[in-house]
């Protein structure tokens, strides 16, 4: 996380939303099945983290949210936590490059992040020899987890900098290095 | 860097199973306290999403009552005018008890998740090691074969179904006896049929037909389980070998319970 966010009160706030998105995921998120697919909240959380605060924190957040998901998928250990750690660094590494990010940047990103995420993981998946990963409808897998993602992204982005301690910017400004959304 | 490295380790060493043991059990106390609190909210949802969906499909089940209804009346047609023949019956009986089960001791369950994972075919049941169910036992139920246990946790268990893409199963293509074509039936996936590979001749084959597992020395499911029905074949390999399409037998959109035969297969 970035240097200055780092307090011991920010660090179990992280770690209890972990713990909660990841129950969420494990619960009523299997239950939601469109198309054969059901959502998979867990990748907004390093997106999130990454818009907020940095490359850094984005792959920090991303490797424990991932980490935790792996406990509970049948799926390679490690892997979630692999492509969560990749797409917390990419998100953060958008926020530093964007200069002027508008209000649905969050939700776009949020979006098309996951879509990225979960193709991903399909193929690195193939690739451990779980050739099964790359025979599902992944056009509804794709579509379903980046339609929902995009759709928790705003609250999630809430949460995260409350868990943070970020405040929210009062009105839309330039991106400061880092990310500051 | 740091941790796309630390993670690279971690997948690796889990795949070459030096410290599978270590994640098998971490993964089992998660699921562990996850339980109870999947089963609470499947308690809450269920009616509710039933309601939904009777609402929602209602149309569509008074066709499909009316379709089974009219099934029924045939089947009972058939039975009243001409005698069934040793295979049909055996393979009315299969559809409509579960008796290939025989003297193996079961557990009854009920399924508490279904796929958990995206990219998996698998069903998460409310029995685990405490209740006698272990890593690799045959799950049974809504017709036929369902799948087998992949992990097995203190209270609960991951069963992958026989249509994942890592299932193989042994199977005769007929009543297993010495005629019966043989061969492993790949899973293709949630909404594919399995693929029996490599069938060496077309022999009685025919449409329809039920395939078994096999049961052969050393197989990971007991022989005479229907496994599913023969949809479609192709040939293969230069016209001696054919790829046969196996539709499952069980209703794998139907799996609220199931049995696990407590069974293992021999060394």
């Amino acid at each position: 996380m970035g240097a200055d966010a780092v307090t011991p009160g920010s660090v179990v706030r992280v770690a209890v939303l972990i713990g909660a998105v990841v129950v969420l995921q494990g619960t009523l998120g299997l239950e939601l099945r469109i198309a054969g697919a059901h959502p998979e909240v867990g990748w907004v959380l390093p997106i999130c983290a990454g818009l907020v605060a940095g490359p850094e924190a984005g792959a920090v957040v991303g490797f424990v949210t991932g980490l935790a998901t792996d406990l509970l998928v049948p799926t390679p250990f490690g892997l979630s936590a692999l492509v969560a750690c990749l797409l917390g660094f990419a998100a953060g590494r958008l926020a530093t490059t964007l200069s002027d990010p508008g209000p649905a940047v969050v939700p776009l990103a949020a979006a098309a992040g996951s879509a990225v995420a979960a193709m991903l993981y399909a193929v690195l998946g193939a690739v451990l020899g779980q050739d099964q990963m790359l025979r599902v409808d992944l056009g509804a897998v794709v579509g379903v987890v980046g339609v929902t993602n995009a759709v928790v992204a705003l609250p999630a982005n809430r949460a995260l900098r409350w868990a943070l301690g970020r405040a929210a910017p009062r009105r839309r400004r330039s991106a400061a290095p880092g990310g500051r959304w | 860097m740091v941790l796309v490295l630390v993670s690279l380790t971690i997948v690796t060493v889990d795949q070459t199973s030096q410290t599978h043991h270590l994640t098998a059990g971490a993964k089992s106390v998660a699921d562990d306290v996850l339980s109870p609190l999947r089963s609470a909210v499947d308690d809450v949802l269920h009616p509710v999403g039933d309601l939904f969906a009777g609402a929602v499909h209602y149309g569509a089940l008074q066709t499909e009552n009316q379709k089974l209804q009219a099934e029924i009346g045939q089947l009972r047609q058939r039975q009243d005018e001409q005698p069934f023949d040793e295979e049909q019956l055996r393979e009315l009986l299969a559809l409509q008890n579960l008796p290939f089960v025989g003297d193996v001791p079961t557990v009854g369950a009920q399924t508490t998740a279904v796929d958990v994972s995206n990219f998996d075919a698998d069903v998460t049941i409310d029995k685990g090691r405490d209740d006698g169910v272990a890593y690799g036992m045959p799950v049974v139920g809504a017709g036929g074969l369902v799948g087998q246990v992949v992990e097995a946790d203190h209270r609960s268990s991951i069963v992958q179904l026989i249509v994942d893409g890592q299932s193989k199963i042994g199977v005769t293509l007929g009543v297993p006896a010495a005629a019966s074509p043989t061969a492993v039936a790949q899973g293709q996936g949630q909404r594919s049929p399995l693929l029996a590979v490599f069938v060496a001749g077309s022999a009685g084959l025919r449409k329809g037909r039920l395939v078994y597992t096999d049961g052969l020395e050393g197989a990971a499911f007991p022989g005479g389980i229907p496994v599913g029905r023969v949809a479609s074949w192709r040939t293969v390999a230069g016209g001696t070998q054919l790829n046969v399409s196996v539709t499952p037998a069980a209703n794998l959109g139907q799996l609220r319970y199931l049995e696990v035969l407590q069974w293992e297969p021999t060394p």
